[in-house]
């Protein structure tokens, strides 16, 4: 999958016609963010591309926070999705991760850090990012703020911009959707941008 | 028309050991016993299991053994005058160079076995005729291989496969063949049909492996070959010498007094280890794992098999053992990723005293040839995938690691985890359950458009699916209300909410459950899910959307 070929929400392009940002084979994408700003559905978007090309996709659970029913609502096809759950164990889910990318094969390999993300040593970070080449895997973290510095290709914050309820009364009686914008971080090639995207409950 | 083949492992002791140390094959090799009854006492001709001697004790269970006494010997100490029977003093004398090593149960049963698999490779029907020694039914195998010398060259071949060194004879019967290969010096003799007598009539009478008293009778009479022998009339044998001349008598004909008895392979194939010193390291354990791996693979190679499930017995030095059962996640011959599961298994599961003897089992499967599709998307090798997946394991717990697959329930968060196991083929998922939420009318019976309900859903909305970041276990919250909506949750004020969302299932069962759902912002921007147990009326925080 290169960038040339890669349409709609595909791997591994920063290409301004996709509608949300996506990681990049061989490379390491980190998405940032606070609490409720799109970080997650993101990365469950991303599961569901690659499990609808029939890839195969590992996600790093650090603080097990993975939805298996609203990611199956999502179309994230489950048996092509590999769960590790690491128990709030941050150390734990980095040395699984960094198993995970030495493991050719796999399109995506994501890793949830949750609110507390750790320190990584350059020197550690820089062997990420050259297993992930090597393998032609996506290294896609999520998290509260970056973690690979320098090594990441792509790095953008989410934020929130609105909430949309619905009911037949006054008093709403459900969350309809959400809408969510983005902000480049870093970018290794010419900064894209992309347009607010709205996420249905 | 050639029926039997007999593949020949000359001094099958000595050769067992050399296939498990191939450096001693350029060796002068003597096997040795810690005792015998009669030191004087020679073995000579084909080595069988049951004349296997264990140190000999006295009536208290002692043992009496002394000296340590040659049970066999290579090809090579015996160019050097080293014979069986001898005392390790006397051989040494007459082979300075000699290199000794104790007789090994485990050696001598794995080669055999795997002697034996090897020619069931070339050919259905076989026979156990003992260690070294193993009969060939050879009839239809001239289509599939060619003529008889090719049919013994292919058994050499697979002989030679997993480190054994054949002599392979064919003829019309097993006796006949059997004779052939002992008493030529060539890799394949054929012995063609209606020629056995002449084929056999230069052999030695030793190769008879007659009783001692009644080759002592022959070798008094001046009968020292199989011609003599089958020269002698047949009414003056049974004369003199009963029922056992007159087998002798047919055995010099090459003919077959015993039905051929069809050998069937164990359903696990066990190669096994004996140790001089008790191992305590797991690296150290390793290595003798992967010498014992080396030889299981070559024989599952050597017939085109592979292995699907390993089973460990480790011998400990407390005279216990520690067995593991290692089932592998695809079918595979390699060493390395073996190596690699069992020592992770091992790692997890210590024994606990130092390793005395190591065995490995495989259970040996015939794979399936497949080739990927053409559009199909690279996949994780399964020989990276089973590695890399034994490795997560080992770090996070096997329950933590898997694909979740979602339960026929109503209950939220209600799913199993299963081994990961990517389907190979891209076909479309069971959407069955797949889209099932509280939120959604569960589907009628039968009602198939309804259960596929997520399908319906605009490709923009479903590829954009809000996500819940579960709290898990849900955590509780002190909740104040106005009404019956949430006001503020803890200390941090509720923003806005909507809700409820009224779920309750099982409520026939023990496990009823019922609750009420409500999403809410609070006043620090985060988009939580709440959720009132309406059991118990206690406050619970379930997700935060993100």
């Amino acid at each position: 999958m290169d960038d040339a070929t890669a349409g709609e929400g595909a791997l591994g392009t920063g290409d301004p016609t996709t509608k949300r940002p996506v990681p990049i084979r061989g490379e390491i994408t980190e998405i940032v963010g606070g609490p409720s700003s799109g970080r997650t559905s993101h990365l469950v978007a991303c599961l569901r591309y690659v499990a609808s090309r029939g890839e195969t996709a590992a996600l790093v659970d650090t603080e097990e926070v993975f939805d298996p029913g609203l990611a199956s609502r999502a179309g994230v096809d489950l048996r092509r999705l590999l769960w590790v759950r690491c128990g709030g164990h941050r150390d734990v889910a980095l040395r699984a991760a960094d198993m995970l990318v030495r493991c050719p094969g796999f399109a995506l390999v994501a890793l949830d850090l949750g609110e507390r993300v750790p320190r990584l040593s350059t020197t550690l970070a820089f062997r990420l990012k050259f297993a992930v080449r090597r393998t032609d895997v996506a290294l896609l973290i999520i998290g509260r703020r970056r973690l690979t510095g320098s090594s990441a290709a792509l790095a953008i914050e989410t934020l929130r911009e609105g909430i949309e309820w619905a009911g037949p009364g006054a008093a709403p009686t459900r969350l309809a959707r959400v809408r969510t914008t983005t902000r480049v971080l870093r970018s290794r090639r010419a900064a894209p941008g992309w347009p607010p995207l709205w996420w249905s409950a | 028309m050639s029926r039997f083949g007999c593949v020949l492992v000359e001094h099958f002791d000595a050769a067992a050991v050399e296939r498990c140390e191939p450096a001693l094959r350029e060796c002068s090799l003597a096997i040795l016993s810690p005792s015998m009854d009669s030191p004087n006492v020679g073995r000579e001709g084909a080595p069988t299991a049951d004349k296997k001697r264990a140190p000999t004790a006295d009536k208290t269970g002692a043992p009496t053994a002394k000296m340590m006494m040659v049970l066999e010997a290579n090809a090579e100490a015996r160019e050097q005058g080293v014979r069986p029977g001898m005392t390790e003093p006397e051989a040494r004398a007459r082979c300075p160079m000699l290199v000794t090593r104790p007789w090994v149960e485990e050696y001598v049963v794995a080669a055999r076995h795997a002697l034996l698999e090897a020619a069931l490779a070339v050919s259905p029907r076989i026979e156990d005729g003992g260690a070294g020694l193993v009969y060939v039914d050879t009839v239809g195998l001239e289509r599939l291989i060619g003529d008889p010398p090719s049919i013994g060259r292919r058994l050499v071949h697979q002989a030679r496969a997993i480190g054994l060194t054949a002599r392979v004879g064919l003829a019309v019967s097993r006796t006949g063949a059997r004779v052939a290969a002992a008493s030529a010096s060539a890799p394949v003799t054929v012995i063609p049909p209606g020629r056995e007598r002449a084929g056999l009539a230069k052999a030695p009478l030793a190769v008879l492996d007659l009783a001692p008293d009644l080759a002592a009778t022959l070798a008094r009479w001046g009968v020292r070959t199989l011609g003599e022998l089958a020269a002698l009339p047949r009414e003056g044998l049974a004369t003199r010498l009963g029922p056992a001349g007159l087998r002798a008598h047919d055995l010099a004909l090459g003919l077959d007094h015993d039905p051929f008895r069809p050998w069937t392979p164990p359903p696990f194939w066990e190669e096994a280890q004996g140790l001089e010193w008790g191992i305590d390291s797991l690296g150290v354990l390793a290595l003798v794992l992967e010498t014992v791996l080396e030889r299981l693979c070559q024989r599952l190679a050597a017939v085109a098999l592979a292995a699907d499930a390993l089973e460990v017995r480790l011998g400990l030095a407390s005279g216990g053992h520690h067995a593991r059962d290692v089932s592998l996640a695809y079918p595979m011959g390699e060493v390395k990723p073996m190596l690699g599961l069992l020592v992770l298994d091992l790692e997890a599961h210590p024994p606990q005293a130092p390793v005395t003897r190591v065995a490995v089992s495989a259970h040996p499967i015939r794979t399936q040839a497949g080739q990927g599709g053409l559009w199909q998307p690279p996949a994780p090798a399964p020989r990276d995938l089973v590695s890399v997946l034994a490795r997560l394991a080992a770090l996070v717990g096997a329950d933590n690691l898997g694909s979740p697959t979602l339960v026929d329930s109503h209950r939220s968060d209600a799913f199993t985890m299963l081994a990961f196991s990517p389907p190979t083929e891209s076909e479309p998922p069971d959407r069955r359950w797949r889209g099932r939420s509280l939120r959604q009318d569960p589907p009628a019976p039968g009602d198939q458009a309804s259960a596929l309900a997520d399908t319906r859903d605009p490709p923009g909305e479903r590829e954009h699916r809000l996500a819940l970041r579960r709290i898990r276990p849900a955590r509780r919250v002190d909740v104040g209300t106005a009404g019956e909506r949430p006001a503020h949750v803890d200390a941090r004020r509720v923003v806005a909410c909507a809700g409820p969302w009224r779920a309750s299932g099982e409520w026939w069962d023990t496990e009823a459950w019922a609750r009420d759902e409500w999403d809410v912002v609070l006043g620090d921007g985060a988009l939580c899910r709440l959720v009132r147990d309406r059991l118990t009326g206690h406050w619970f925080l379930d997700g935060l959307y993100d």
